[in-house]
């Protein structure tokens, strides 16, 4: 038995509950049949790119020691590589103190207005977009499940808003984490929104790809769920906020929908 | 004691035939070292690549075929494999005999090229590993020739939608050579209450997932392959095999998937699921993959009758035009400019009456935004027809849209009164979208050419009888494919095509 040659360069990034990793692939010399992925000596996946990503970590950051194995087209197979310690983010929700919500963290869109499956009703429920008071709104008649964008013909084929309102006692002494977390999204065009903090523009949020399932479906935690979650975290300056009511707004101009699990800002 | 280098110099085998099982060092020992467990042919036997002296034979031994790591229950070692090759069935004429060694890194396939044969005629062949001896297979060599030459064609063989009638009617009919366009495997994730309609047959949560790695492609081709219709088909031609999208994954091109995974990643993809392909198909060696790259253009010439392309039109690809402009652009190329230049100079230099072209979609036009097919590249669609203009009548052979269409081909398909330079012949899938209907919604776009002479959506296969005068094509459909292998043939279309102002007649 030829063993084939380990790969090297492994190097991985942490983010909420997922640790990408990348590697340099063997040389072509190599026929590979596919890498396999541990983590702390356990088999994690197999995967044929020199790239994986580790999904369905928790939202505490746990450093874990990842190394590949190559396995070669007769089933031959390498050492271990070097290893590489990678740790996944620790979530704002579990490391902030909550300022304002809507919604529950919890992989859920069922508390949230139109849940499950009401999208068709979004053009006569918010005709104006989503205007939620925090403390005053309620989730189930005030946030829809559902922001639509500019490709969804449902939803009028135009661009959509949600202003998100709540109240400081006063400037913050440090910065503020904003969470805003999806159940699922389009699969092809989730693309992004432009986020403005009391008028000003802080920028786009980019959102990952998803199933195009958390239209109809709340929950992304049952087993064999065909949801795909993500995760976005984005530290908010401190300067961007004042004393007395704060204004979050996502403008959805780019592509089609997001669906929340919730949103929030976390002090730190 | 000469050094395995030397020595297979001595005996003219490069070491390449050997590890790649082709051939085997003459010293080499015919019997395993190891009993091979019972049904290592489970997978049938095949032939392909026809010459006028020989062709390409193929088996790859998996006693249990479904084995999840995709080496089909064998062990990690090599495996001497013997053929041998007869005129007739019973073998009391055995003309050529040789060794191969099946080896862990080919999932033991074994693809050893038979030569020295006589032109024209039927030959048949087995193999043999241990005690163990494979089905029978029946082939036939290129002729000198060729006055007369019967050939089917057959594409998109999604195993989950149905079974294989078409490939029943196939082996019935024993034509002198078996032309595949295309998606002999699918991807996708085979899932009990979506899209598995085979009645009767389930599948392991391992065959439920999007192929990604070369076990998993290895076995999708043996769950695929062991239908005994298809190994059927197989056993009774040589065949001309071509591919499409989804040997790779559904409507990539190039280094470019559809799917979110970026070129330099990709290519790690294809890298393995050509490798499969290769390892599955009677191909023969200068079809190896080299890394993510495999050449499989290649030609043949049946006698002096007609002058065979195979072509590659998913490999160099051009993506998906960005607008208008880019789609009618002169630069744009769905062969690459390599193989365009060889497909032009291959027809130049033909002097038979006939060229068959056979690639994996449609070359006629249809409607501008059917991006994936020809009419996606209009300006390469021109140089290809232009070239052949100036050769001898053209027979193009196409699948993909899992429909029956007949269609002549105009010089220039935007002037109805340009020459017809031949005809495309389209055939439907043998399985891919399961039991079908005879027409649907997408009808009209193709029967509003006045050049479209049918269309037809049920499943079904194509058979041409071509001789120096004239082409005789039928299409064969088949009322149902979900429930059963059993449903009669049907010949939904019959055409006569003369090799002199050729054109598509209904008889």
């Amino acid at each position: 038995m030829r063993r084939p040659p380990a790969i090297t360069g492994l190097h991985g990034a942490g983010g909420i509950r997922i640790v990408t990793l990348d590697w340099k692939p063997v040389s072509w010399a190599t026929v590979v049949d596919h890498y396999a992925v541990y983590a702390d000596g356990a088999l994690i996946g197999k995967t044929v790119y020199p790239h994986f990503v580790h999904r369905g970590l928790g939202f505490t950051g746990v450093t874990r020691s990842y190394s590949v194995v190559t396995v070669d087209a007769a089933g031959n197979r390498s050492a271990q590589s070097s290893p590489a310690a990678v740790a996944n983010l620790t979530s704002v929700t579990i490391s902030g103190t909550p300022i304002a919500t809507v919604g529950t963290f919890d992989g859920k869109g069922s508390e949230l207005a139109l849940s499950p499956k009401g999208y068709a009703e979004y053009p006569t429920r918010f005709p104006a977009g989503v205007d939620y008071t925090y403390g005053t709104s309620t989730p189930a008649a005030d946030w829809s499940y559902l922001l639509p964008g500019p490709a969804d013909k449902w939803a009028g084929t135009k661009n959509h808003r949600a202003t998100f309102r709540f109240d400081l006692p006063a400037v913050p002494e440090q910065d503020l984490d904003l969470a805003l977390w999806l159940i699922d999204s389009h699969a092809s065009l989730a693309a992004s929104a432009l986020l403005t903090v009391n008028g000003t523009e802080f920028g786009r949020l980019t959102f990952a790809n998803g199933a195009t399932k958390g239209s109809t479906i709340a929950d992304s935690t049952y087993p064999g769920s065909p949801l795909k979650p993500s995760y976005l975290e984005v530290p908010l300056p401190k300067a961007l906020f004042r004393a007395g009511q704060n204004v979050l707004e996502l403008f959805k101009d780019q592509g089609s929908w997001i669906a929340y699990d919730a949103l929030g800002v976390f002090g730190r | 004691m000469p050094s395995r280098r030397t020595f297979l110099q001595l005996t003219g085998l490069s070491a390449a035939s050997v590890t790649l099982g082709i051939a085997a060092p003459t010293t080499a020992d015919a019997t395993p070292a190891r009993p091979i467990p019972d049904g290592a042919f489970a997978l049938g036997v095949a032939s392909g690549d026809p010459r006028p002296d020989g062709f390409v034979l193929w088996t790859r031994l998996a006693p249990t075929p479904l084995a999840v790591d995709g080496h089909g229950g064998m062990p990690a070692s090599q495996v001497p494999v013997q053929w041998e090759v007869a005129e007739d069935s019973r073998f009391r004429h055995v003309v050529r005999r040789g060794l191969a060694i099946a080896s862990p890194d080919l999932a033991h396939a074994v693809h050893p090229e038979v030569r020295g044969l006589r032109p024209g005629r039927e030959y048949f062949y087995r193999f043999r590993v241990g005690t163990q001896v494979s089905p029978i297979g029946r082939t036939k060599t290129l002729p000198a020739y060729g006055d007369q030459f019967t050939f089917a064609t057959a594409s998109c063989q999604a195993w989950y939608h149905g079974y294989f009638a078409a490939h029943r009617d196939i082996a019935r009919r024993a034509p002198d050579a078996v032309f595949f366009l295309g998606d002999y495997i699918y991807e996708y994730g085979i899932v009990a209450g979506d899209n598995l309609w085979r009645a009767g047959v389930t599948v392991g949560p391992e065959h439920g997932v999007e192929i990604e790695t070369l076990e998993q492609y290895r076995l999708r081709y043996s769950l695929f392959k062991s239908d005994p219709d298809l190994q059927a088909a197989h056993a009774v031609a040589p065949w001309f095999l071509v591919w499409d999208d989804h040997e790779v994954q559904n409507n990539y091109g190039a280094a470019n998937s559809l799917y979110g995974v970026p070129p330099e990643l990709f290519v790690h993809r294809r890298a393995v699921a050509y490798r499969a392909y290769y390892e599955n198909a009677p191909l023969a060696l200068d079809s190896l993959p080299q890394g993510p790259s495999s050449r499989v253009y290649r030609r043949y010439d049946i006698g002096s009758l007609a002058r065979v392309h195979l072509l590659d039109t998913r490999q160099y690809r051009d993506p998906l035009p960005v607008d208008e402009a880019d789609r009618v652009s002169e630069q744009r190329t769905i062969m690459g400019a390599e193989q365009e230049a060889w497909l032009y100079d291959g027809l130049r230099r033909s002097r038979a009456p006939w060229n068959i072209v056979a690639g994996g979609v449609v070359l006629s036009a249809v409607t501008d935004d059917r991006t994936e097919q020809w009419d996606g590249y209009p300006a390469n669609r021109r140089r290809v027809l232009e070239a052949m203009g100036g050769a001898g009548t053209s027979v193009m052979l196409t699948g993909d849209i899992h429909r029956h269409v007949a269609s002549e081909l105009k010089l220039d398909f935007a002037d109805p009164a340009s020459r017809t330079v031949g005809v495309e012949l389209v055939c439907s899938s043998v399985g891919s979208n399961g039991d079908g209907t005879d027409t649907d919604a997408y009808a009209k776009d193709w029967l509003q050419h006045p050049y479209m002479k049918l269309y037809n959506a049920r499943r079904g296969y194509v058979h041409s009888t071509m001789t120096r005068s004239e082409l005789t094509t039928e299409f064969v459909n088949f009322p149902y494919i979900q429930a059963d292998a059993d449903a009669q043939p049907n010949v939904v279309a019959r055409f006569r095509t003369p090799v002199v102002d050729p054109r598509l007649e209904a008889l």
